[in-house]
């Protein structure tokens, strides 16, 4: 029995990265960018909806990945976790604090310009297609997971945004984070 | 507490969302310690969130990877210099107190009325000291601001440096690649090998005038256009040999060749008596368009 499998193979990579980083090699930055640029942008991307806006967040976002990096505890979660929810958070800041609030809270998200670019070339084996996303969620539970995640909303703000008991979208996104950790792979 | 309850209770994903507060989501570890029902869960959860971000994924615009890495090496450099100087305007605090004492101490020595003279000095001293100590500390403060806008002037500067050599040798790059153009066309000119061949304008367009120069070794073909007609939208000139009067594609012209900024190279021609310039849609067309014939001539 080999131990190298591919899952082993890439927490093994993430468990020296997460080391190099501890130990403050700026090296070990790129790569960082080369593993996680792509879902992090995306999600940015998404969240912000301009270019230039995400690129500057993805920048300041692993400024503060550096700095902060004392107080990743990898016994919590992994760090694709830990590092989406510093850009997570960091984009839906930017959203909230300017001009940019105004009219973006009731446009729905599908018409972002996110939206219409292509999911990264599928060269990882292990990497779920957002059309598999769409076919497996329904309208409903993608558009609260979408406010949930994208937007920043907690559930009871998602539950009058939307209109709905806060019991129905608790339901709904249990329902859909449920499909969504089946595709875990 | 009814576990089952709890992991529908919402709190799960309301932690994986980040949404909670500290002291929230350190409760929802805590019983996930506690409950390894709970704990899968939790991962479960997260691990859902993980694989909808991924899906997410947006293959970065081109040039980015280097601007975010330099623009963040830049900004931890920046707050690591900027530590350094709060750094030092700290250190000095402390030193004052070691020189300055020294001093009130050869005041009191000489004197022999000790319990008056020394008061005195000890009295006045911390007042002194301390006002010392604030000056020095002002003065290091704002000599550490003004390190740190002489620094990020530097900064500045270097960058301001890098476009501009960025610039130049992107110009000296264009030039060199014009200059060697010319070159190839130069020699292209002074070889007796190629025949240049007049071309002349047809009653629709008497003043147009162009060349061929023709290797009937190599085959190359080479046309210079002297003047031409502007063309509409859409419209492009192209080039046909005449081989036993039957017209053989020599491809079509660039507007700087059609402009005569530049003579063009065109296809190669196994062998022909005659060429012309017909007017054809942009991209060129199979046959000639014999109409618009704007220039032809015979080797």
């Amino acid at each position: 029995m080999s131990a190298s499998t591919p899952e082993s193979a890439a927490l093994e990579t993430e468990v020296l990265l997460v080391q190099r980083l501890r130990d403050r090699d700026e090296g070990a930055m790129t790569i960082f960018y080369n593993k996680y640029s792509s879902a992090l942008y995306g999600v940015i991307l998404r969240i912000v909806k301009k270019e230039e806006t995400a690129e500057d967040v993805l920048q300041e976002a692993m400024v503060k990945i550096w700095h902060s990096f004392p107080s990743y505890d990898a016994e919590k979660g992994r760090l694709f976790t830990w590092v989406m929810n510093v850009c997570r958070n960091l984009a839906i800041d930017k959203i909230r604090s300017r001009q940019y609030r105004v009219g973006s809270r009731t446009q729905p998200i599908e018409e972002s310009a996110a939206l219409r670019q292509a999911a990264e070339p599928s060269f990882r084996p292990e990497h779920i297609g957002l059309q598999e996303i769409t076919n497996k969620l329904n309208p409903d539970q993608r558009q609260i997971v979408d406010l949930l995640y994208f937007g920043g909303f907690t559930q009871s703000e998602v539950a009058e945004e939307l209109n709905l008991p806060l019991g129905t979208v608790k339901t709904r996104a249990r329902a859909a984070i449920k499909v969504l950790s089946k595709l875990i792979r | 507490m009814n576990i089952q309850d709890y992991i529908e209770s919402g709190i799960l994903e309301e932690y994986a969302l980040g949404v909670l507060s500290e002291a929230e989501r350190a409760e929802v570890e805590r019983i996930a310690r506690e409950h390894p029902d709970v704990a899968r869960e939790l991962k479960q959860v997260i691990g859902g969130l993980d694989v909808y971000a991924e899906a997410h994924a947006v293959t970065p615009p081109d040039g980015m990877r280097e601007r975010v890495l330099a623009g963040w090496q830049q900004a931890i450099r920046a707050t690591a210099e900027q530590e350094k100087t709060i750094q030092t305007a700290d250190a000095p605090v402390a030193s004052p107190r070691m020189v300055v004492s020294p001093v009130s101490e050869p005041v009191a020595a000489p004197a022999q009325q000790e319990a008056v003279v020394r008061q005195l000095p000890a009295a006045e001293a911390p007042g002194r000291i301390r006002l010392m100590i604030a000056a020095s500390v002002a003065l290091l403060m704002l000599s550490a601001l003004g390190n740190y806008l002489l620094y990020s002037r530097l900064k500045e500067t270097e960058a301001n440096l890098q476009v501009a050599q960025t610039e130049q040798s992107r110009y000296a790059a264009t030039q060199k690649a014009a200059l060697n153009e010319r070159d190839q066309q130069l020699s292209v000119l002074r070889n007796e090998a190629f025949r240049p061949v007049e071309l002349k304008g047809t009653p629709k367009a008497p003043e147009a005038l162009a060349r061929v120069y023709y290797n009937t070794q190599t085959k190359a073909v080479f046309v210079d256009v002297r003047n031409l007609p502007a063309l509409p939208e859409g419209k492009q000139y192209q080039l046909w040999a005449l081989d036993n009067g039957k017209p053989v594609d020599a491809g079509v012209l660039a507007s700087a060749t059609a402009a005569g900024d530049s003579i063009q190279q065109m296809k190669d021609i196994a062998s022909a008596q005659a060429f012309a310039v017909t007017v054809e849609d942009a991209g060129g067309a199979a046959s000639p368009t014999l109409s618009t014939m704007t220039v032809v001539g015979n080797i």
